[in-house]
C-alpha cells in the first residue's frame, strides 16, 4: 500500500517537474504554416479573440487617460485625423484638410453618410461639441487642444478650427490621443463621467458595443454600415488575461488568437518555434536614465559623462529586452525620421576614461572600491523593467559606482520620483511622438514628466520655435538643436529604442502592418482583420 | 442568550467602525495619488489633474474626507469609484457570484480533504504514512499559490488539454442553460484545485494535532479498554471532541471568502474581488476600497460570531451568559 503511493506520488513530481522545463509540446494552433496574406483573399466572418491585459476605466475615449481603453475605442469610435503604424498623421472622419498660410484656420472636409451605431447621422456639429467639450471639461486633450480659440461648422460636413496663435503640432496631436469624436447627441447636456453611454458606448467606429462583463470580457460586433466598408470579422471579443504567462498558454492552445498582454520576452523563441507570429515595429518610445541634477555628485558634468561611458548598451539589449528593441544612442526617437538627429550622440561605451573622469572629479576609489553610492528608483511594472536597473547596477559597479536598487509600485514611485524628486538616478521610457513637440514634457522647464531638474533656456527657446515654424525644414532644425544641447549636457543617458509587438496566431491577416492595410489604418483597428480557418 | 447576541452585536458595530477608520486613514496615508496615478508618465495635464481632484474632494484633509463617508454611508451611498465613476456598491456586487463560486469550493473541498486526511494520519500517528502525509502538507502550504497553479495549468491545459487554459468560460461556443454550468465547473477545476491544495494543509494540521491530543485523553483509553471498537470510537467520541479548532479555522476562513483570491484570480483570469481589490490598490481607488473593507469586515465579523454560536451548540461546556 505505502509502495504504491509512493510510486503514485514520484510520478506526479516527475510530471511537474517536466511540465516546468522544456518547451512545449502543443501542435501550432492553426496546424499547417501558411504564408502572409499575399496569395489568399480575405475570408469573411469568424470571432477574433484577444487576450487582453485588463478591463478600460470606461467607454468615454476622452474624459480620463485609460490606456486599456484606448486599444478597444479604436474599434469603437473614429478621430477627426488619426496615425497610421508608421506615425503619420491619416485622414479618418477627416477626408482631408487645409491649413491657411498663417498657420491659424484649419478646414476640415468631413466624409459623408458616416452613421453613429445608434442610426443617427454623424455631423460636423459632433465634432464641434467633442473639441469644445474637451476643453470645458479639462479632458485628456486638454493641454494639446487649448490653443484653440474657436470652432465653426458653416455646413453639416466642414469644420473651422481657429487657433489663438500657430502651433505645428496641432495636426499630429488632434491624431494622437483622447479626440476621439463623440456623440453630441447623447452627451450634451450630461456630465460626461457619469454619462451610462460609458458603459454602452455609441461610436462611428467599425465595430459596435455588445456587452462588457467587467473582469472578463468586452464583446464587440461587426458595424456593417461602417463608412470605409463592413469588417470582415463578425465579432470581436477582448479576453480580460492580466498574466503574462496565462496569455502565452492561451495563445498556444488556441483560446485566443492573439495578445495584446504582453509575452514575457523569454518566450518569444518557444512561441514563434511553435508557429506563433511574433511581428516587430519601431516604436517612437525609448528607454533613458535619468539623472536628478539637484543633487551633488550629479551636478558634474564628468560624473554624468562617467555614467553614460559606463553603460554597456549590447548587454542591455540582450540581457534586459532579450534581443527585442535597439541601442539607444540619439536623444530623440528615430522613429520620428525627419526630426531625429544621428550626429547628436551620448559619449561612447569606454569604462577606463570613466573612471579617469570620475578620478579627476575627485571621487576616488575607497578602500572597498567604491566611489560613490547612488540611489536608483524604479517601477515594478513587469520583469523587463527589474532587469533594466541589474545591468545598469552591474555596469555601474564595474566603474566603482555602488547602486542601490529600489523597486517600487508605480504609485509610489510616482510619487518618490515625480514628486518629491527623491532620487539619484531613475529609469523612464515613454511614447515620444507623434510630434516632436513631445519633448516638451521631457525636457522643458516645466515639462510635465521632466523629473530632472533640468532648466536650460535654449532648449526652451528652441522647443518655442519648433512649434510656431510652419516650415518642416525650420522645425527640423529647431529639434536637431535640441537634440544637439542635450548631448553636450546630458540630463539623461538614452539606453535602448523600444519595439512595439505583435503576437498572434498564423491565422490572422490585415493587422496595421500587414501589405493590405498599411497606411490605411491605425494600430489596433481591426476593421481589415480577417481569420484564414 | 438573549443578552449575549445584544453584546456581541455591539462589540461588532464597533470593531467594524473601527477597522473602517483605520483602513481608512491607512490607504489615505500612503504615498500615491489616484488622479497622478491615473494621469500617467506620458503626457500628463496639470489642468485635468486639479479639475479632478476638486471634483472627487481629495484636495481636503483625510480627515474631513472620512467624515464625508461617514455621512454618506448613513444614507446607505456606498459612493462612486473615483477611477471610473460607478456605484460601488453594484460593482462590487457584480463580482460576489463568481468569487464566491470559487473561493466556497475551494474552501469547502479543503475542508474535507484536510480534515479526512489530517484524522486518517493522526490515527496512523509516527507510520511511514503519516510521514508522507505530513510531508506534501508542509509542500503544498510553502508552496506559491501561482506557481502551483501555472503549473497545473501547464500539465492539465496545455499539455495534456484536458482542461480549459483560463477564465470562466468558454468564448468561442458560449453555452445556455446546462451547458452553461458545466462550462463553468470545468472552468472552475484548476484554479480551486489549486487553491485546496495551498488551504488544505492547514486543516490537515489542525486536525490532526487535535486528534492526537484527543487519542491521547483518558477516556478513550478506558473505551478501549471496555473493547468498544476503534471506528465506533473515533466517530462518536474523538471526533466530535477533536473537530472543534477545524471548526473555528473553518468559521474564520468562512469569513474571508469574500476577499477573492487575488493570485489565482489573475493567473486564471477569473473574474473576482481578489483582482479587483488589487487593482483599487495599486490605482488608489479610495471610494472603493473602503467599500470592499467595509464588506470585508462586516462579513468576517459576521462569521466569527456564527461560529461562536456553533462552537457552543457542539461543545455544552461553552455557555455564554
Amino acid at each position: 500500500m505505502t509502495k504504491r503511493i509512493v510510486a503514485v506520488i514520484l510520478l506526479l513530481a516527475l510530471i511537474f517537474s517536466v511540465a516546468g522545463c522544456g518547451g512545449n509540446k502543443s501542435t501550432s494552433p492553426a496546424g499547417e504554416k501558411t504564408g502572409q496574406s499575399e496569395t489568399s483573399s480575405p475570408q469573411k466572418g469568424g470571432t477574433f479573440i484577444l487576450a487582453y491585459p485588463g478591463d478600460p476605466i470606461s467607454f468615454n475615449p476622452d474624459a480620463k487617460i485609460d490606456d486599456f481603453g484606448y486599444s478597444i475605442e479604436q474599434s469603437l469610435y473614429n478621430k477627426l485625423v488619426t496615425l497610421d503604424a508608421d506615425y503619420k498623421v491619416i485622414p479618418d472622419l477627416a477626408k482631408s484638410w487645409k491649413v491657411s498660410d498663417d498657420g491659424l484656420t484649419y478646414t476640415f472636409e468631413l466624409n459623408r453618410g458616416v452613421k453613429w451605431h445608434d442610426g443617427k447621422p454623424f455631423t460636423s456639429a459632433d465634432v464641434k461639441w467633442t473639441l469644445e467639450a474637451i476643453i470645458a471639461n479639462k479632458g485628456v486633450a486638454y493641454t494639446n487642444l487649448k490653443v484653440i480659440d474657436k470652432v465653426e461648422t458653416p455646413d453639416d460636413f466642414t469644420v473651422v478650427v481657429k487657433l489663438k496663435e500657430p502651433s505645428s503640432p496641432f495636426i499630429s496631436f488632434l491624431a494622437w490621443y483622447g479626440t476621439f469624436i463623440m456623440p453630441k447627441h447623447i452627451y450634451e447636456g450630461t456630465d460626461w463621467l457619469t454619462n451610462p453611454a460609458n458603459e454602452k458606448p455609441i461610436g462611428t467606429g467599425p465595430f459596435k458595443f455588445v456587452e462588457w462583463k467587467k473582469g472578463d470580457h468586452v464583446t464587440l460586433e461587426a458595424n456593417k454600415d461602417y463608412f470605409r466598408g463592413s469588417p470582415y470579422l463578425d465579432k470581436i471579443i477582448y479576453r480580460m488575461i492580466p498574466d503574462s504567462n496565462t496569455a502565452v498558454q492561451a495563445l498556444l492552445n488556441g483560446e485566443v488568437d492573439m495578445s495584446i498582454t504582453r509575452p514575457p520576452l523569454s518566450q518569444l523563441e518557444s512561441l514563434k518555434k511553435a508557429g506563433v507570429k511574433v511581428d516587430t515595429f519601431p516604436a517612437p518610445s525609448r528607454y533613458y536614465l535619468m539623472f536628478n541634477l539637484r543633487r551633488d555628485p550629479l551636478k558634474k558634468l564628468e560624473v554624468r559623462q562617467a555614467i553614460a561611458m559606463a553603460i554597456n548598451r549590447k548587454e542591455f539589449v540582450e540581457k534586459a529586452l532579450h534581443g527585442l528593441g535597439s541601442e539607444g544612442w540619439g536623444f530623440y526617437t528615430p522613429a520620428i525620421d525627419w526630426a531625429f538627429d544621428k550626429t547628436a550622440k551620448a559619449p561612447p561605451f569606454d569604462t577606463k576614461k570613466a573612471e579617469e573622469l570620475l578620478d579627476q572629479a575627485g571621487y576616488k576609489k575607497g578602500a572597498d572600491g567604491i566611489r560613490l553610492k547612488l540611489t536608483l528608483p524604479y517601477f515594478t511594472a513587469g520583469q523587463d523593467w527589474t532587469d533594466m536597473a541589474q545591468v545598469i547596477k552591474a555596469n555601474l559597479a564595474a566603474i566603482g559606482i555602488d547602486v542601490q536598487l529600489q523597486g517600487l509600485e508605480i504609485a509610489a514611485w510616482s510619487q518618490k520620483v515625480g514628486q518629491n524628486h527623491d532620487f539619484d538616478l531613475a529609469l523612464l521610457n515613454g511614447f515620444q511622438g507623434p510630434d516632436p513637440d513631445n519633448m516638451r514634457n521631457r525636457f522643458g522647464k516645466d515639462g510635465s514628466i521632466q523629473f530632472m531638474g533640468y532648466n536650460n533656456p535654449e532648449v526652451d527657446k528652441a522647443l518655442d520655435e519648433g512649434a510656431k515654424a510652419t516650415d518642416l525644414q525650420k522645425r527640423a532644425e529647431a529639434y536637431h538643436k535640441i537634440q544637439q544641447i542635450l548631448a553636450r549636457d546630458l540630463p539623461i543617458v538614452p539606453l535602448g529604442e523600444v519595439v512595439s509587438l505583435y503576437v498572434y496566431s498564423n491565422k490572422v491577416h490585415g493587422l496595421s502592418i500587414h501589405p493590405e492595410a498599411k497606411g490605411k489604418i491605425t494600430i489596433y483597428d481591426f476593421s481589415k482583420v480577417w481569420l484564414s480557418k | 442568550m438573549g443578552r449575549f447576541v445584544l453584546r456581541r452585536l455591539g462589540t461588532m458595530l464597533l470593531t467594524i467602525f473601527v477597522v473602517l477608520f483605520i483602513n481608512f486613514a491607512l490607504i489615505h496615508l500612503a504615498p500615491g495619488d489616484p488622479i497622478r496615478i491615473l494621469s500617467g508618465l506620458d503626457n500628463p495635464s496639470e489642468e485635468m489633474i486639479q479639475n479632478l481632484r476638486e471634483r472627487y474632494g481629495l484636495d481636503k484633509p483625510w480627515t474631513i474626507q472620512f467624515l464625508t463617508y461617514l455621512k454618506q454611508l448613513a444614507h446607505g451611498d456606498l459612493g462612486r469609484s473615483i477611477i471610473n465613476d460607478q456605484p460601488v456598491g453594484p460593482q462590487i456586487f457584480e463580482k460576489l457570484t463568481a468569487t464566491l463560486v470559487l473561493t466556497l469550493t475551494a474552501t469547502i473541498a479543503a475542508f474535507v480533504l484536510g480534515t479526512v486526511l489530517g484524522t486518517f494520519s493522526a490515527f496512523h500517528y509516527r507510520s511511514k504514512l503519516d510521514a508522507i502525509l505530513s510531508f506534501f502538507a508542509y509542500l503544498f502550504y510553502s508552496m506559491p499559490s501561482f506557481w502551483l497553479g501555472l503549473m497545473l495549468m501547464l500539465v492539465f491545459a496545455s499539455w495534456l488539454k484536458i482542461l480549459p487554459t483560463s477564465g470562466m468560460v468558454s468564448l468561442r461556443e458560449q453555452q445556455q442553460g446546462l451547458g452553461y454550468v458545466l462550462d463553468v465547473v470545468r472552468h472552475l477545476i484548476l484554479p480551486s484545485t489549486t487553491l485546496a491544495l495551498v488551504y488544505a494543509p492547514v486543516y490537515y494540521r489542525i486536525t490532526r494535532a487535535s486528534v492526537i491530543q484527543t487519542l491521547d485523553e483518558d477516556f478513550v483509553t478506558t473505551f478501549l479498554a471496555t473493547g468498544l471498537s476503534k471506528s465506533q470510537i473515533l466517530r462518536k467520541y474523538v471526533l466530535r471532541n477533536a473537530i472543534l479548532p477545524t471548526v473555528t479555522m473553518l468559521g474564520l476562513h468562512l469569513g474571508y471568502v469574500v476577499t477573492g483570491a487575488a493570485l489565482v484570480e489573475i493567473v486564471f483570469a477569473w473574474p473576482g474581488m481578489g483582482r479587483m481589490m488589487l487593482d483599487a490598490v495599486f490605482r488608489r481607488d479610495y471610494p472603493l476600497l473602503t467599500g470592499i473593507y467595509l464588506m470585508i469586515s462586516v462579513s468576517v465579523a459576521i462569521a466569527i460570531f456564527i461560529t461562536d454560536i456553533i462552537y457552543s451548540v457542539l461543545d455544552p461546556r461553552i455557555r455564554y451568559s
